[in-house]
């Protein structure tokens, strides 16, 4: 009797099992190539730079890299020595100084201009769907066209246009290399960073708005509250998971990017950040240790900073 | 004489009801909204009015000895330049069709393989599911620069091996798209996937179709948004790459447009026209492209689903 009933149950349970394991036979084959791809030619190219960091990798030996010298921390020791990396005082910030500074410069930037626009299309005016359309024009075009149209723009020569107009204005007498003067091009990429990004934040910000009860207003409105009140008593508030999440987010996107500062400026003028550095490096002076050491040290200051962040920051808010 | 008189006081009359009403209409509020619209408006759309007309313009008006703010005339100059099959600089042509070459593969194989992939990833359990997902997210911290020293030192490797070139190889360069927007992919349809309800996929699997036949017959054509929204995304990422495609490209013939124009605008004697001219050739068909789907694709971008 009870052989028969655990015979019975063993028997179910397997053809439950294999039930399950053929669905997850299928969903092996159906994630297969994504997941070869990806791990392939991400992950392990990932793990394989902590590797080259440590190496003497070049071109002369990069069709035998598994045979190249290990070197220890050399790598590391001449990125740490290295002028363009290391901070010599005001003049001269190194890469991860500028690095740091202008992520976070850009960032907040960025999410004050999305802001700024998100509470501009949250009101509904006529033409609204066109204007939003628009805001995202700077996001959806390719970085090499708006990148050399800026640079156009503020070319330092006679057709450069608002050299141009700001003489007209009398606010300058002789036309501004924006570009090539240390410290003001630096903070030009830091206003053209938030140019171009702005409208992610924007859509992500516009959706929460949109998601706020209105009952909380009209309670504001009862209790005689102005504008400004509403704007930081209730939207802020209300805002304060996307506003975090969105930090976190374009933060790690700016200290990654590469693109914008080289196209902008190629890293002249104190705006050298570390992916400009790695490229250098790397594909400059072809020393393939050194760009992947350079790049290991971006990756750690920025996965020390998110723990920083996530750990203490994101917890503080959820306490509140 | 009387009547247009009294027309003309009567247009005054109406002139000052219309200045009147403007006045009490103003409310400071309402005017710092229209002040900043506009700010934000000129300064989105200023950037790409120069670039288009800036294309329009001869060598003359582009370095002259003031910026010319609306070309008197039209000129293909630049244009001309660009695709001049003698000039170094010129063939933008071949660009144009590259940047097609690596853009269209990398979305069609990005939209083949990733619905697969989420499909799996939204129905169906299987061991490891977590692991994978999380290594996938891994990509959105990892930097473009990190990952390319040892794609190119360990696709060399293997080059040498089989034979192929790293290097212009516009294939290796679709590989290399595909790594980075496969994932971005592969969650934004395995999120969509998640709102189609399962009811009715079941239903078509009792009825006895097969996973396979539900995934064609089922879900792909309530999917169709998500589809190409994704299709759009991962076509515009490869065709706006730029670090990846200067690394594995040398040869003029097999540069994609951002290289291209980037060379140009890098030739010792500045021709802006020029440059401008291919920006807005490469810029148009993305804008475009956008506009005419825009209501599929802001879901997506707010979603993150777009790195940059």
């Amino acid at each position: 009797m009870t052989a028969t009933t655990q015979h019975k149950q063993s028997s179910f349970a397997k053809r439950w099992k294999s039930l399950e394991s053929r669905e997850g036979r299928l969903a092996w084959g159906l994630v297969l190539p994504t997941a070869l791809i990806v791990f392939g030619l991400i992950i392990f190219p990932a793990i394989f730079s902590i590797w080259i960091s440590f190496h003497d990798v070049g071109l002369h030996n990069l069709n035998d890299v598994f045979h190249a010298p290990f070197v220890g921390f050399d790598n590391y020791s001449k990125v740490f020595q290295d002028f363009a990396f290391k901070f010599q005082g005001r003049q001269s910030w190194g890469a991860a100084v500028t690095s740091i500074v202008y992520s976070f410069l850009a960032t907040i930037l960025t999410l004050i201009v999305g802001l700024i626009a998100s509470l501009l299309l949250n009101r509904p005016f006529r033409g609204r769907g066109i204007a939003r359309s628009i805001f995202l024009f700077p996001y959806v075009a390719p970085i090499v066209s708006v990148a050399f149209v800026w640079r156009w723009i503020l070319d330092p020569r006679p057709s450069g246009v608002l050299n141009d107009v700001l003489m007209r204005l009398g606010l300058i007498d002789l036309p501004v290399a924006f570009l090539a003067t240390r410290g003001l091009a630096l903070v030009i990429v830091i206003f053209f960073e938030a140019w171009r990004y702005f409208p992610f934040a924007m859509l992500m910000i516009l959706a929460r708005l949109q998601a706020i009860d209105n009952t909380l207003y009209e309670a504001a409105d009862v209790d005689g509250a102005s504008a400004w009140q509403k704007f930081r008593f209730v939207t802020i508030p209300e805002l304060r998971y996307v506003l975090g999440a969105l930090f976190l987010l374009r933060l790690m996107w700016t200290f990654n990017k590469f693109d914008d500062i080289f196209l902008l400026t190629g890293g002249g003028f104190g705006t050298k950040v570390l992916p400009v550095l790695t490229y250098e490096f790397s594909f400059r002076l072809l020393d393939f240790g050194r760009g992947a050491a350079t790049a290991m040290i971006l990756l750690v200051i920025l996965v020390v900073f998110m723990a920083f962040y996530v750990g203490i920051v994101m917890r503080n808010v959820d306490a509140e | 004489m009387t009547d247009t008189r009294k027309q003309g006081t009567r247009s005054r009359g109406e002139q000052l009801s219309i200045l009147d009403r403007t006045a009490r209409w103003i409310t400071l509020p309402r005017f710092i909204f229209a002040a900043t619209l506009f700010f934000f408006l000129t300064s989105i759309l200023f950037p790409f009015y120069w670039m288009i007309s800036s294309s329009f313009k001869t060598r003359a008006e582009i370095s002259g000895r003031a910026p010319v703010y609306i070309p008197s005339e039209w000129r293909l100059d630049a244009y001309q330049e660009l695709f001049d099959p003698e000039s170094p600089i010129g063939r933008f042509g071949t660009n144009i069709v590259n940047s097609v070459k690596v853009a269209i593969p990398t979305a069609l194989i990005a939209v083949i393989l990733s619905t697969l992939g989420a499909y799996a990833v939204a129905r169906l359990k299987f061991r490891g599911k977590d692991v994978l997902l999380n290594s996938i997210l891994m990509v959105y911290l990892f930097p473009g620069v990190l990952l390319i020293i040892p794609l190119f030192a360990m696709l060399a490797q293997i080059g040498a091996k089989v034979g192929f070139n790293v290097q212009d190889n516009l294939a290796v360069l679709v590989v290399t798209y595909l790594a980075t927007t496969l994932p971005v992919a592969l969650y934004m349809l395995a999120n969509y996937f998640r709102t189609i309800p399962a009811e009715i996929e079941q239903a078509a699997l009792i009825d006895g179709c097969s996973r396979l036949g539900v995934i064609w017959r089922i879900t792909l054509p309530l999917a169709v948004p998500a589809l190409v929204s994704v299709a759009i995304y991962t076509f515009m990422i490869a065709w706006n790459e730029f670090l990846y495609a200067l690394v594995f490209l040398n040869s003029r013939e097999l540069f994609t447009m951002p290289i291209k124009i980037n060379t140009i605008y890098n030739e010792p004697q500045p021709i802006p026209h020029v440059v401008m001219a291919a920006s807005t050739l490469m810029t148009l068909p993305v804008v475009f492209l956008f506009l005419a789907l825009e209501r599929f694709l802001t879901e997506g971008l707010s979603a993150g689903s777009v790195k940059g």
